[in-house]
């Protein structure tokens, strides 16, 4: 600042501390009039929207912006009439008046009282170069302006830089940088990058010969594949997911609105009829079924049914997320700030919220979840019927090979059944009696151990207690498949009944088994699959009588005779997950809760064995099968089969077999339901419009005024005739005079290309966001879009075909200090691909590919227990078996609470998102190297790759360089050597997934190759578009 | 280039902060040796014993006895002001349920803790209780989306993740936030959503990292089999060196950064089973935190985790005990869940301090909301329970910086409303940023144009009464 300014300044400051602001006009009078004023004409002009408007926005609007209720000193710096208006004494913006603008002190002065913003506000101050900007455009005569992006765009002149205009633009920010474009990227990283983009899949080794670059360009957009690519952008956009979301997380059926999205794309469906199908298909004129399918778009939101939620405040949610979803993803705006208050930055005030709240208000919808989530369309879908037929197939598939598994079990069992016949001694029994090694109590029952192992209670007559029964395993068993308990009366017991309790009655609340290795302080618990007792109540819901409610943590139900057979004994078999191997060196204790509300009803005497046979023994309180065998002279066919199914349930060749064919006949009978008439949620108007209300503070049965649909009038303003519909709604927001839509638009799919927006800032276009790095380039292509019929592929062809987009994407350090978030497109970007696109490549590269279009939603490998544990087994995870197990990302069953595991930084699908995610951690690192998908596809590449060359053709599109080859040769010489050592482990690597073991003769070479597949699956390179 | 505003954006926070910018280094990680923040941290890591259903200050802590003289009455009016029910109540008569336990003082302190909670009791002396927490949400996943992320919309970054993203790494072989849930044997009522450890719009390498128990304990940790650790490793050598030349290729930082994560992908495979293991652990600490602490996966076993990953320096660990959403039968149901994490709870107290970390690291113990005097179902039987309330409840922490030996805050004689010294949720995030040594006020992220903090646009304040 010059010497002269600060002078002045600091009298200025000196007059300050008399009161404001009635010495200030005076103070303005005596220096105006001392030092008369001058415009430096040597400067550079300013721009208000660009330069002072963030300015603003960032700094003052919060306290003096739209907001009236958090209004500091009745001053708004929005509006330019406020601004400038004649303060009776002073101005705040004084045009071309440095000095006599309150606000230009205001930001400069040096006392914290008067400083703005205020140094508590936690906002920062003018940088030298802002005030600079500020001083400047005062002087410059303050003109004032919109915001850019709700001024229309227009098509700026293309600078004659170039022949393509994308070129002309970048090339002209690129000179005032001093800057220049890269050299060409090779070809075949072109075709990669090319072919990621539009298609979500890496070429074919076929596509790397030299063609027209244009027809490439025009191959990939005429894929069906290109559909496919599109989608998952709309899908994060439309949070799509195949469930609620929230406690219930139930699952609905919107999939059909995910195929009706790739067939728009794929059909390359106008921009503006795909908004207003979205928005209002069921309000167009003879609107077709999918049409109405097209509204699911508003529906895919998160919906809650939790006990104890007031359905209407559901509702309001879901209002509320269609209101702040159109914002996002059609405006750039955030909306949701103007939820509770009027917007801070953006002329957005919470009345225009709730007027466009009113668009979304009146859907035939009461805020209930799960199946009830009306309305509905009734659909059927074209596409599922491919599906039944693919999983019938596999059905056929694996029918033969159970049968044949069978026949073979078979053989196995009738040699087994000739050995036991003979050496089975007549008295066997299934059941073995165990004598405890100790029996403690949490609370202080005391027992008395007989010889036969029948424990005695006694002592404190107790209201709760646990025992802990311990064993060493049964020295006569090899294993453990179940264990039985009795319970007996007993004299001492009140009225010699079942136990000490007052009416001596027993409830039993939960049983353990654990087992602890000798020496080792911690304990294994093993998994207990089922129960049965001799006396049950079947009762409903959290009350005392099924046995099999032991099972579980829950001491509010259990097992109980409820009142019956009080003297009788009572027996209930309790059923191992996987039988327990007996080994001398590990206890077994049995745990029993009596932990019930009431209490008192603790078990007085009881009994433990158990048993190493499976099946029936274990699942009744019938005899075993062996038992009768043994008492029997011969063996009928009945208790033959009886004994074989018993037999075939060890018998692991045949259960894989069993295993595979069930799986298939379970995904063929779900094929065959999602083939039938499906409730698809989509809009639907009431016949009785609701009242729309302002929600005070967005609470949402705080209800304040009464509003009116209406558009938002600083966007573009409508007569309120025009804007009555939700149609109209639709219109407005593809009309060509809408500044904003276009541009979020463009933005969306040059972000799809280059991994960034021109606007970096994809979700906010208003005075928070970030300017645009290239504003003439957005607008142009803005223009481009709604003059080309809102033809998306018509941009796509525009970006692929520029110098900019081919380019190279590799950065010097000078150019990296320079640009390091490559605002300036002096290269072109290098980024790692979306998780979905690394796994749909891996399967594309190995050939593992299913590339069937749409239909019901197939569940990828991840890893076991993932959906159970969120749950606590509410949910379980089934993958699919067969060719769905290879379809492309795009068509994984979504659940909200539970994203598809690969997916490591992928959009979450709560809340729409329109920006890249996109991290390095090493979560990510072992998700490509462990994946059962990816090795998968290392194992096929194995397979099918005549060495490195044409594994590098297949996963790098490229030939490798001679360093590059020696690397990979040392690791496979090492990799081999390991396994023609250990070729049993080489067995193990390659059957993973669904994939069968390989010959053995060529299992360590195969494996050997498998790891150098994952290994090249796992570079940079691979994973990254560059 | 994401990394990059990432970093940048962290770094324009720890300026404002007051950090000495030249000691971190360019795309490095802030050094804890480095912190230094405008507020002198007390505490370098938080373990948040996260129980999730709203467990009944009326049972536990908060002592009413006047309540017993108007069992069975209705609830006044003037007490309940309107207070909104869920609609499993709305439809009932608001009649009063006194606290069905015992209780008595402990300690120097004097604390009233409840019969159900012998070992919460005898360490009461270490806690703070705080008994005027409030939150604005009755449902459970508003509320736990409240309590954890400072805002009932999923979507904000959590706790944890803003705790992570400000205080940086310790351990290079762990992550700086692990997340550890009780295994439980019944189909949970409240889901336990990953968004309550997630990053939000934070990079995701600041959201939890579950430790599971289960054969992988984090996702996808554990290579195939039929892959032996030298085969791994080769592959990871050839991985980057081929990372290595790309990188000279193409001059992308990114790569630099991938190779040092594959690098610690493979420490984790050995860290993480190293952690997992206790058979180095001595019989006293087993001993300690009860019999339940020998099963692996239970909440017992979880707080000894806890204890080890203090001490390898994460930042952040929580555990999620569910099911504490006793509307029935609070005599079985209640004490089950007490018996479950009361001795582990105090044993971790204990440990904590015997091995002189107690002191810098912060406990929390609490669930996302209190329930209500008013009795659901027949009040006066064993089966009544009690529905969600959002006015008041009761946690305790420790440790810290936290006061110990101290009770902060009331409620009204009916553990309906705040009667004096209220904590707002946000009032509690922001005291325990404060003990961390970050500004609440200060520690912000710029997202979607917006200046977002853990505790939201509403004023909160740093509890200074609780603090040492």
């Amino acid at each position: 600042m010059e010497g002269l300014d600060t002078r002045i300044l600091s009298a200025f400051a000196l007059f300050r501390v008399m009161p404001f602001p009635s010495l200030q006009k005076l103070l303005v009078v005596f220096i105006g009039c001392a030092i008369p004023f001058t415009v430096r004409s040597d400067e550079k002009l300013v721009s208000f929207s660009r330069e002072v408007l963030p300015i603003l926005s960032d700094r003052c609007f919060h306290c003096h912006g739209p907001d009236a209720s958090h209004r500091k000193a009745k001053l708004r710096l929005d509006i330019e009439s406020e601004a400038k208006r004649d303060r009776g004494d002073y101005f705040v913006v004084a045009e071309g008046d440095l000095k006599a603008s309150d606000l230009w002190y205001r930001i400069i002065t040096e006392d914290g009282d008067e400083l703005m913003p205020p140094p508590d506000s936690h906002r920062k101050p003018l940088t030298s170069d802002e005030r600079d900007i500020m001083r400047r455009w005062i002087e410059q005569g303050a003109k004032w302006g919109k915001h850019w992006a709700f001024e229309k765009p227009a098509r700026a002149e293309v600078p004659d830089l170039a022949k393509h205009p994308i070129d002309a633009f970048v090339r002209a920010k690129l000179e005032e940088q001093s800057l220049s474009h890269s050299p060409p990227a090779e070809a075949h990283t072109q075709l990669r990058r090319l072919s990621f983009d539009l298609t979500g899949l890496s070429p074919g080794v076929d596509e790397l010969e030299n063609k027209n670059w244009e027809t490439i360009v025009d191959q990939k957009l005429a894929s069906p594949h290109h559909g496919e690519r599109l989608a998952v952008w709309w899908l994060d956009a439309a949070r799509y997911s195949d469930t609620d979301g929230y406690q219930q997380d139930l699952e609905r059926t919107n999939w059909p609105w995910r195929d009706w999205v790739v067939n728009a794309f794929n059909q390359n469906m106008p921009f503006d009829q795909f908004t207003i199908e979205q928005f209002a298909g069921d309000l167009l004129p003879d609107a077709t079924p999918e049409q109405i399918l097209a509204t699911c778009f508003h529906r895919n939101h998160m919906t809650n049914g939790e006990g104890g939620r007031h359905p209407e405040e559901s509702r309001i949610d879901y209002v509320i997320d269609r209101v702040n979803t159109t914002g996002t993803v059609w405006l750039g705006l955030t909306l949701g700030c103007t939820q509770c208050h009027d917007h801070k930055f953006d002329p957005v005030s919470q009345k225009d919220y709730y007027s466009l709240f009113a668009y979304f208000n009146s859907i035939e919808e009461t805020g209930a979840a799960g199946r009830k989530a009306t309305p509905y369309l009734d659909y059927q879908s074209p596409l599922a019927d491919r599906a039944v037929k693919e999983a019938e197939a596999h059905v056929a598939v694996c029918k033969p090979l159970e049968a044949a598994a069978k026949v073979e079990a078979t053989k196995r069992f009738d040699s087994w059944l000739a050995k036991a016949e003979a050496s089975l001694s007549p008295d066997f029994q299934a059941w073995h009696g165990m004598k405890p090694l100790r029996v403690g109590s949490a609370e202080g029952t005391e027992f008395v151990v007989e010889d036969d192992g029948t424990v005695q209670t006694k002592g404190p007559r107790l209201r709760q207690d646990d025992y802990r029964v311990t064993f060493a395993g049964p020295k006569n068993l090899t294993r453990v498949a179940g264990w039985k308990l009795e319970v007996f009366p007993d004299e001492s017991h009140t009225d010699g009944k079942l136990s000490r309790g007052k009416e001596g009655e027993f409830i039993l609340t939960n049983v353990k088994l654990v087992v602890q290795r000798k020496g080792e302080s911690q304990v294994r618990e093993m998994e207990l699959k089922g129960a049965v007792a001799d006396l049950e109540t079947d009762v409903k819901g959290r009350k005392y009588g099924k046995v099999k409610d032991t099972l579980d943590d829950d001491p509010r139900n259990g097992w109980t005779t409820n009142g019956k057979g009080l003297t009788d004994p009572h027996t209930a078999i309790f059923e191992l997950s996987e039988p327990l191997l007996v080994d001398p060196e590990e206890e077994l204790t049995f745990i029993l809760l009596h932990r019930s509300t009431n209490g008192d009803a603790n078990i007085g005497r009881f009994r433990i064995s158990a048993t190493d046979q499976r099946g029936e023994t274990v699942r009744s309180l019938k005899a075993a099968p062996l038992e009768e065998a043994s008492r029997a002279g011969k063996i009928s066919p009945e208790l033959r089969n009886r004994l074989l199914s018993q037999f075939i349930l060890d018998d692991a060749p045949y259960q894989a077999a069993k295993s595979d064919h069930d799986e298939a006949v379970r995904q063929y009978a779900a094929a065959k339901k999602a083939a039938g008439t499906l409730g698809v949620q989509v809009l639907a108007e009431r016949k009785e419009p609701r009242d729309t209300h302002v929600l005070v503070r967005g609470v949402w049965d705080a209800k304040g005024d009464i509003v009116q649909r209406s558009v938002l009038p600083a966007v573009l303003a409508l007569p309120a005739e025009k804007a009555q519909t939700r149609l109209d709604f639709a219109k407005w927001i593809v009309s060509s005079d809408n500044p904003l839509t276009a541009r979020v638009t463009v933005n969306h799919l040059w972000q799809m290309m280059f991994g960034a927006g021109l606007v970096r800032t994809p979700e906010d276009f208003g005075l928070q966001g970030e300017s645009p790095t290239h504003p003439e380039l957005l607008d142009w292509l803005a223009v481009e879009l709604m003059e080309n019929d809102w033809n998306l592929r018509h941009i796509f062809r525009l970006i692929a075909t520029s110098e900019t987009y081919r380019q190279s994407s590799a950065v010097t350090p000078e150019l990296l200090e320079r640009d390091p978030e490559n605002r300036w497109l002096a290269r072109a970007p290098r980024f790692r691909l979306p998780a979905w696109m690394i796994r749909d490549n891996a399967l594309q590269a190995s050939g593992l590919l299913n590339p069937a279009i749409g239909g019901p939603p197939i569940k990828p490998w991840q890893p076991e227990g993932v959906w159970e544990e969120i749950f606590m087994g509410r949910f379980t995870y089934q993958p699919s078996v067969g060719p769905a197990q290879y379809r492309r990302t795009l068509y994984a069953y979504w659940r909200r609470s539970s994203a598809p595991t690969f997916l490591f930084d992928s959009a979450q699908r709560r809340v729409c998102e329109v920006g890249v995610r996109r991290t390095n951690t090493p979560l990510q690192a072992l998700t490509l190297l462990n994946d059962t998908a990816m090795l998968e596809a290392s194992r096929i590449l194995a397979e099918k790759t005549n060495g490195l060359e044409g594994l590098a053709q297949r996963v790098l599109s490229r030939s490798l360089a001679p360093d590059e080859t020696a690397i990979l040769e040392r690791e496979y010489a090492k990799a081999l050597t390991f396994y023609r050592g250990a070729p049993e482990e080489a067995t193990t690597l390659l059957t993973v997934g669904q994939q069968k073991p390989p010959p053995p003769e060529r299992a360590p070479e195969l494996a050997a190759w498998m790891t150098i597949a994952s290994l090249m699956l796992n570079l940079d390179e691979a994973m990254t578009h560059e | 280039m994401n990394n990059f505003s990432d970093e940048l954006n962290r770094r324009t926070f720890l300026g404002q902060s007051g950090l000495n910018l030249g000691a971190i280094a360019l795309g490095g990680l802030l050094n804890d040796t480095n912190a230094v923040s405008r507020i002198a941290p007390k505490a370098k890591r938080v373990i948040f014993l996260t129980q999730s259903g709203g467990p009944s200050q009326l049972e536990l802590f908060d002592y009413k006895p006047g309540l017993r003289k108007m069992a069975g009455t209705e609830l006044p009016e003037s007490i309940r002001q309107g207070q909104r029910l869920t609609t499993m109540t709305s439809g009932q008569k608001q009649l009063i349920l006194p606290g069905i336990t015992e209780f008595s003082r402990h300690g120097q302190s004097g604390a009233t803790v409840s019969e159900w909670l012998p070992h919460t009791a005898s360490i009461a002396d270490e806690l703070c209780f705080v008994k005027s927490m409030v939150t604005d949400q009755i449902n459970h996943a508003p509320a736990m989306t409240k309590f954890l992320t400072g805002n009932q919309i999923p979507g904000r970054p959590s706790f944890g993740a803003w705790t992570s993203y400000g205080l940086g790494s310790v351990n290079k072989n762990l992550p700086d936030y692990l997340v550890l849930i009780s295994r439980m044997k019944r189909p949970s009522d409240q889901p336990l959503y990953d968004h309550y450890w997630g990053s939000g719009f934070l990079p995701s390498k600041y959201q939890g990292v579950k430790l599971r128990n289960a054969k992988d304990s984090v996702l996808y940790l554990r290579d195939p089999d039929g892959l032996p650790r030298e085969v791994r490793r080769g592959m990871l050598d050839g991985i980057g060196e081929l990372n290595q030349k790309r990188f000279e290729q193409t001059g992308d930082p990114e790569i630099a950064t991938r190779i040092q994560q594959y690098e610690m992908a493979y420490r984790m495979q050995t860290s993480i089973p190293e952690l997992n293991d206790l058979s180095d652990e001595p019989e006293s600490v087993f001993e300690l935190y009860g019999p339940d602490s020998r099963r692996p996966g239970s909440y017992a076993a979880n707080c000894i985790m806890a204890r080890r990953l203090a001490e390898r320096g994460v930042r952040f660990t929580q555990l999620f005990h569910p099911d504490w959403d006793h509307h029935s039968r609070l005599p079985s149901w209640c004490t089950a869940r007490c018996r479950d994490t009361d001795q582990p709870s105090a044993a971790l107290i204990k440990d904590l301090k015997m091995r002189g970390l107690l002191d810098d690291t912060l406990v929390i113990w609490g669930g996302e909301f209190g329930r209500g005097v008013a009795g659901q179902g027949k009040w006066d039987s064993p089966e009544a329970g009690r529905d969600h309330h959002p006015r008041c409840f009761t946690i305790w922490m420790a440790g810290g910086g936290v006061k110990p030996g101290t009770t902060y805050g009331a409620t009204d004689n009916f553990s309906y409303n705040v009667a004096e010294n209220p904590v707002h949720v946000r009032d509690l995030h922001a005291t325990a940023l404060n003990l961390l040594g970050i500004d609440h006020e200060s520690f912000s992220y710029r997202f979607q144009g917006l200046d977002f903090k853990l505790t939201g646009v509403e004023s909160a304040r740093v509890v200074r009464d609780i603090l040492v």
